[in-house]
């Protein structure tokens, strides 16, 4: 899927703003960024429920058509049925839509482990449940792309594990995913690829592995942490020198490790309590995407 | 088609809110088809005891006039199948469900489409439900049934297919502006009982006629009775080929802005 400078606007706002990108097949992407950034907006736009203002989207390098979305399975932030139906019925309607058979509801039921509710009414599940079937309604009609818009809002941490396991587990079968969130832990433990979204636009594209391991984060802490501030600033090895609480989170230049850092302390005569390698996480760099930015337009 | 009038009764057949609708209207017209006459003629007995002229005992049922009779009054009741089509379309925003069809793979066209027909398919079963009530009663209270009597005015009953067709479209056409259930039933009502009725008035003679539901309710005339031979009113007994243009254009009106609303709407 290529989105080429799409714009929607809503009156003055611009809820999206001249957004490209590119969706390869087989990946696993996360699309992140802080609510209202406009993640369901633009999924929304290619998936014809939101008229764009302005840019072009192709799906399979198409223009788009409904016999393309039948391609495409899709649940946009709240879970959508009918209420007073239960999940067979629902489901029923999707493969109606989609012009696909009813032998696959079944099956995509007992992925989502609802076989034992399958004859309840749509308004008696819980949330859990609920998220659970729009899976099993994106899955209908083995659809080549999947788009998951916020799976696990509001789920509690069991919910969240069992959805996110579901969507490993789709995941492995080779399909291309989109995974809309603003949960950052989420998008690193599921996917390969990552976008991220500010007000709009995009503020970095690629894959997950990459910017995660493009260099080091070591924490350190002592008894005489002003000391311990002075030789870092003026260390050559680091480059970024964030304070917390209890300790400094030192981000090293590439190619390095945390030896030479400690070995600078010690010839400089300053004890340290604590050093440790941390891992860089998606939150990370995630905020500091977002500083950047705050930064530029400030 | 098929595929989408199947969408949408799967939609309205697992519903008991349409289902008690509908057995509502059944129930209703049921009641007074087969009570009117003698509610009426008991009425003319009494009002015929003080007449100076002898008032004859009228026959609601027999076969021809029985198709203007039914039709006539049933289109009173038009309200509660409009009332049937207002939920369903209204229920679809409040659900959120019509994004969701769009997304599954309908285009708005379709969506709109499977509409039209559940509305087509709505005035056909009502359409039906009175001509098997006129046939029962018309062969009840005929003395002698011929072939081209129980016929020649079924242009009624064909007429009657276009102003429920008609009527229901307009309250498609309101629920797919407004998007909410209450506020669409509240408009209806005040439009079809008092703005229209307003309007009507301060037009200059004539124009009010071509009024959008005006238009729907002149399709089938007030019967003539023999009570108002009597007070000399003489009503239309056939249907006019103007007010059924009128209400095509109207048809084809509300289904074009339907459409256009649809397609340019965010959803």
């Amino acid at each position: 899927m290529v989105i080429d400078k799409l714009t929607k606007r809503y009156g003055k706002l611009k809820a999206v703003d001249e957004l490209s990108i590119t969706i390869e097949k087989g990946n696993i992407y996360g699309i992140l960024g802080p609510n209202g950034s406009g993640k369901t907006t633009t999924l929304g736009i290619v998936l014809d429920a939101i008229n764009a203002t302005s840019g072009s989207f192709k799906w399979f390098g198409e223009t788009p058509t409904k016999a393309i979305r039948k391609r495409v399975g899709a649940i946009l932030e709240t879970p959508v049925f009918y209420p007073y139906m239960s999940a067979v019925k629902n489901l029923e309607i999707i493969a109606d839509i989609k012009e696909v058979s009813y032998n696959q509801i079944p099956e995509v039921l007992k992925i989502v482990d609802l076989t034992a509710r399958k004859n309840s009414k749509f308004r008696t599940y819980s949330l859990g449940m609920k998220q659970r079937l729009a899976i099993a309604a994106a899955l209908i009609g083995n659809p080549e792309v999947l788009i998951f818009d916020e799976p696990t809002n509001g789920l509690d941490p069991q919910g969240i594990a069992e959805i996110r396991n579901l969507i490993k587990k789709i995941a492995n079968d080779g399909l291309t995913i989109v995974l809309a969130s603003h949960l950052l832990d989420e998008v690193q433990k599921v996917c390969t690829h990552v976008v991220v979204l500010e007000k709009g636009k995009k503020l970095f594209a690629g894959k997950v592995d990459e910017l995660l391991g493009s260099s080091i984060l070591v924490e350190i802490a002592g008894p005489e942490m002003d000391k311990i501030e002075a030789v870092l600033n003026k260390s050559e090895f680091v480059s970024k020198i964030y304070r917390d609480d209890k300790m400094f989170i030192v981000e090293l230049k590439t190619g390095l490790d945390s030896s030479a850092i400690n070995k600078s302390l010690v010839e400089q005569g300053v004890t340290i309590s604590h050093i440790s390698l941390r891992k860089k996480s998606l939150e990370n760099y995630f905020l500091e995407l977002l500083a950047e930015s705050h930064d530029k337009t400030s | 088609m098929i595929r989408l009038l199947k969408i949408e009764f799967k939609k309205v057949a697992n519903n008991k809110t349409f289902w008690i609708l509908m057995g509502l209207y059944a129930l209703i017209l049921g009641t007074i088809f087969f009570g009117i006459q003698s509610v009426i003629n008991e009425m003319m007995i009494d009002a015929g005891k003080k007449a100076p002229i002898p008032v004859t005992k009228i026959t609601l049922y027999d076969f021809p006039g029985i198709w203007q009779n039914l039709t006539y009054v049933a289109g009173y009741f038009k309200i509660i199948l409009a009332i049937v089509v207002i939920i369903f379309i209204t229920n679809e925003y409040s659900y959120r469900t019509i994004r969701q069809n769009i997304i599954t793979g309908l285009s708005r066209w379709d969506f709109l489409l499977s509409k039209l027909l559940m509305i087509l398919l709505i005035s056909a079963a009502a359409t039906m439900f009175l001509f098997i009530i006129g046939l029962i009663l018309g062969f009840t209270n005929t003395p002698e049934v011929t072939l081209s009597m129980m016929f020649i005015n079924l242009t009624f009953v064909f007429t009657y297919f276009l102003e429920l067709f008609a009527f229901m479209l307009f309250a498609l056409f309101l629920g797919i502006l407004t998007k909410r259930s209450g506020l669409t039933i509240g408009l209806l009502f005040l439009y079809f009982y008092i703005i229209e009725k307003y309007i009507y008035y301060k037009l200059p003679d004539g124009w009010g006629d071509y009024l959008p539901l005006r238009s729907i309710g002149n399709l089938i005339d007030i019967p003539n009775t023999s009570l108002m031979k009597i007070f000399g009113l003489n009503f239309r007994t056939f249907v006019s080929i103007e007010d059924v243009i009128v209400v095509f254009v109207y048809s084809f009106l509300f289904i074009y802005l339907m459409q256009l609303t649809l397609k340019k709407s965010d959803l």
